[in-house]
């Protein structure tokens, strides 16, 4: 049975998926000022089961960097050409919209488009991640997929190969030439395709999550975690701001907890792992949320700063990348390049 | 391996390969040590033991914690590891909070061979002492001291020189007092282990000093290393021994040398010599610029070497470049400046004169005399011989504390310094034997007259005497001396006389 969202849950919705961005992902804010002005409320969120298997079926959402979307807002349609150049190379109109990462501000991205078509509760990573050869349907290898991007000046790319990491070279140049941020849609699959091959149903997770979050937000951190179906795992203070020296990317935190443990978030764009007195508690594709212990807002790794209050608590990733050995290889740690964070219990 | 390794004792060991401890307990004891290339390859049961990695650490901090926590887990007490220095402050506090005590080592090779020895090789351990004391004598030393540093910087631990007294030579540490006092001087062989310090001591056998004891010392040391080093002590002991002879030998035939070249300086009295102008200068001694002398003298018989020695001890405390020699019955020495001191300089390099005076009185019977700031070959000539006579007037001063200094003397009391030499007094005794008759009357009155200008109211009135009873008595002395009283120069001869035999 479709799902009816009323402008009144959007709160809820948007922070559901910042919990779900683990750190990364882009805040929401922006998007959520946008949808507030949405003339299509309420919206229908549809179940995979509920369409036509054979129904084509797009999705959307903004790379690059997400911090610069909140210096130069999208346009109005920020997904118009791209949609439009995806259905000509088609040659049909693709009448569903699904997520394409279903963590941070993307998660709300499928919502813009709710005037003209059908959105289904799916989507192709279930957290936050950084590369576009880490989409579902790609790291299954599903084929036909075809992905628009923007180029910069209304310019439009388009590309349809079989190796994923072309994708995410082809892309990451277009964004850059675009100006370090852009649109991003990928077409070529079906509402059945989704079935098998994406992560479903995440939608509904951020809005019960993102509920539950916003009435346990000012209760014990405890609670607060229990409400939200995951493990409070560290509260303390940021001891430790150590650059990785192999990756620059990767950054690990050193969180002194109130009883002296030695906690260690390592973080790449989104947090990856938590490790306490030695021991790993957490790692991708778990969920690994840090909040502010005071304030409890929904922290992305750009916010954590020396001396910083802090609570990390678990949230169990998506079952999707762990239903194969194979998938798993996408999304742990040692697939960042980072190696003993594999295998938290 | 079996027993017991402690901490500190390998810490202690001269070559543990640089090991220093990074975090964890102060001091811990372990039941033994596993030496491994990589974590993999660590039995899972450590047993309380030290584990030894020769690989290098992975670097990443949360690597790093794993590492830490995995070998605890395997129930190790320790980890030494490369690189342990890079360790960041969150993966101490860690080990802190296991309770697994973190060693950096530079070598970890090293370190187990160290290891090794301790737990294992004791006797490995004594040889590798011993060869290390053998390979310090083969090198040229100077001096005791020389020889002690030579010993300790190849056997690793302090070296110390002692008597019951207190430390005589140390090198390479400090021996703590509370060691100090534990050391029982009676036994061949003394271990001394305190919680302030460790030693190891052996009896010298010197013919020329009782008592002394050779000590090698350091902090931490366990009971193995401790009875090593004893052999060590008593391997080293003959070459000590032997080295205090042949200082002493060499400082008696110094001192004779210098004795000599500064008794050649002073029988040219000024006039210059260039032969013995070379001789000075290759001791180091420099005529020009100024010189302020002293000359101690022994007022009772004084070993002069034993003085000297004393003496240029206490006139390293001077900052200013000086000299000394042993000269007759005691010692010649000198200040040098190379600009003239002022005034109130010279006043503060006596002082320090005078409290080195003060100080060798505590050991010897000496009298001091100080002779005048002068200039110059010549002058330093004059400034000992200003030195020499000070020095004799000392001798007999009790109230300036047997120091005196030709500054602060009369002309008269030079004039009769020089009367009181061995030439004059006799011939002096000689001319006045005469007057010596009748109880001495005769001469008690000449002397007074000749020191009252020759005029006898004076006398009369000095003596209590009528002033017929001192005409009459001048009169006699006169006639039994045999000499004119009018000419000045037997007047002069008279009153040094007089003064001389008094």
């Amino acid at each position: 049975m479709p799902t009816i969202l009323e402008l009144a849950s959007l709160p809820a919705l948007a922070t559901g998926f910042g919990l779900l961005g683990s750190g990364g992902g882009g805040a929401t804010t922006m998007l959520e000022l946008a949808l507030r002005r949405s003339p299509d409320w309420p919206m229908t969120v549809h179940d995979v089961d509920e369409l036509d298997p054979s129904t084509p079926c797009l999705g959307a959402a903004f790379v690059g960097s997400t911090m610069l979307l909140t210096e130069r807002l999208p346009g109005s349609a920020p997904f118009a050409p791209l949609i439009a150049a995806a259905e000509r190379w088609l040659g049909h109109h693709v009448p569903v919209v699904c997520s394409l990462e279903g963590g941070g501000l993307n998660g709300l991205a499928p919502f813009t488009l709710a005037g003209d078509r059908k959105i289904v509760d799916a989507d192709l990573t279930g957290r936050a991640v950084p590369g576009l050869d880490q989409m579902s349907l790609l790291v299954d290898g599903v084929p036909g997929i075809v992905v628009t991007c923007d180029t910069g000046a209304g310019g439009v790319a388009l590309v349809q190969t079989d190796r994923a990491l072309d994708i995410e070279r082809v892309v990451r140049a277009s964004t850059i030439q675009a100006g370090g941020a852009g649109g991003l849609v990928f077409a070529g699959f079906t509402v059945g395709d989704l079935r098998e091959h994406a992560i479903v149903g995440n939608a509904a997770r951020a809005l019960s999550i993102g509920t539950a979050y916003l009435e346990a937000r000012s209760g014990p951190l405890e609670g607060l975690a229990a409400a939200l179906g995951g493990r409070l795992l560290a509260e303390g203070r940021i001891t430790a701001i150590d650059p990785d020296a192999v990756d620059q990317h990767v950054t690990a935190f050193g969180i002194t907890g109130s009883a002296g443990e030695v906690h260690r978030l390592v973080a790449r764009s989104e947090n990856l792992a938590l490790m306490t007195d030695g021991r790993l508690e957490a790692a991708a594709p778990d969920l690994i949320v840090v909040l502010d212990a005071i304030s409890r807002d929904i922290l992305e790794v750009t916010d954590l700063s020396r001396a910083r209050h802090v609570a990390v608590i678990k949230l169990d990733g998506p079952a999707w990348w762990s239903r194969s050995p194979h998938r798993t290889r996408y999304v742990t740690p040692s697939a960042y390049g980072l190696d003993g964070l594999d295998g938290a219990a | 391996m079996t027993d017991s390794l402690r901490m500190s004792a390998l810490l202690a060991h001269p070559q543990n390969g640089g090991v220093r401890a990074i975090a964890g307990p102060e001091d811990a004891e372990w039941t033994g040590v596993v030496v491994e290339t990589n974590e993999d390859a660590l039995p899972a049961d450590g047993g309380g033991r030290l584990a030894i990695l020769t690989e290098l650490p992975p670097t990443r901090p949360w690597q790093q914690d794993a590492l830490v926590r995995r070998t605890r887990d395997r129930g190790f007490r320790a980890l030494a590891i490369p690189h342990g220095d890079n360790f960041g402050t969150g993966t101490r506090a860690l080990a802190d909070r296991l309770g697994l005590t973190l060693l950096h080592a530079d070598r970890p090779m090293l370190l187990a061979k160290a290891c090794w020895q301790l737990v294992e090789a004791q006797d490995a351990l004594t040889l590798g002492y011993v060869r290390k004391v053998a390979q310090s004598i083969e090198y040229h030393a100077n001096d005791l001291t020389d020889l002690l540093r030579h010993l300790s910087s190849s056997v690793g631990h302090g070296v110390a020189l002692i008597d019951a007294e207190g430390v005589l030579l140390e090198v390479g540490g400090q021996l703590a007092p509370e060691v100090h006092a534990a050391i029982d001087f009676a036994p061949w062989v003394d271990l001394t282990r305190m919680p302030a310090g460790t030693a190891a001591s052996v009896r010298v056998d010197s013919p020329s000093r009782e008592g002394l004891r050779l000590a090698f010392f350091g902090a931490g040391l366990d009971e193995r290393q401790v009875s090593a080093l004893a052999v060590a002590a008593e391997v080293a002991m003959p070459a000590v021994a032997a080295r205090i002879l042949i200082d002493e030998v060499a400082e008696v035939s110094d001192a004779s040398v210098s004795s000599g070249v500064l008794r050649d300086f002073v029988d040219l009295r000024g006039t210059p010599d260039p032969e013995v102008e070379r001789r000075m200068l290759e001791r180091g001694w420099r005529t020009t610029g100024y010189h302020l002398a002293f000359r101690v003298v022994g007022r009772s018989r004084v070993d002069a070497l034993q003085l000297l020695r004393f003496v240029m001890g206490e006139l390293g405390r001077i900052p200013v470049d000086s000299h000394a020699t042993t000269t007759g019955r005691g010692l010649s020495g000198w200040l040098t400046f190379s600009e003239p001191p002022a005034a109130s300089q010279v006043e503060h390099y006596v002082a320090a004169l005078r409290d080195l005076h003060v100080a060798a009185r505590r050991s010897f019977n000496v009298a001091t005399g100080v002779g005048s700031l002068a200039s110059g070959s010549a002058g330093l000539t004059t400034s000992l011989s200003e030195a020499a006579d000070a020095a004799r007037i000392a001798v007999n001063r009790s109230n300036t504390g047997w120091f005196v200094r030709v500054d602060g003397l009369g002309l008269e009391q030079l004039l009769l310094a020089w009367t009181g030499n061995d030439t004059f007094v006799p011939a002096a005794r000689s001319l006045l034997a005469p007057l010596q008759s009748g109880g001495g009357e005769l001469l008690t009155t000449l002397s007074a007259y000749l020191d009252h200008e020759s005029a006898v109211a004076p006398t009369a009135t000095a003596l209590g005497l009528h002033r017929n009873t001192v005409a009459t008595r001048i009169q006699r002395a006169q006639e039994l001396l045999g000499v004119d009283m009018s000419d000045p120069e037997v007047r002069l001869a008279l009153h040094l006389a007089c003064r001389a035999v008094r």
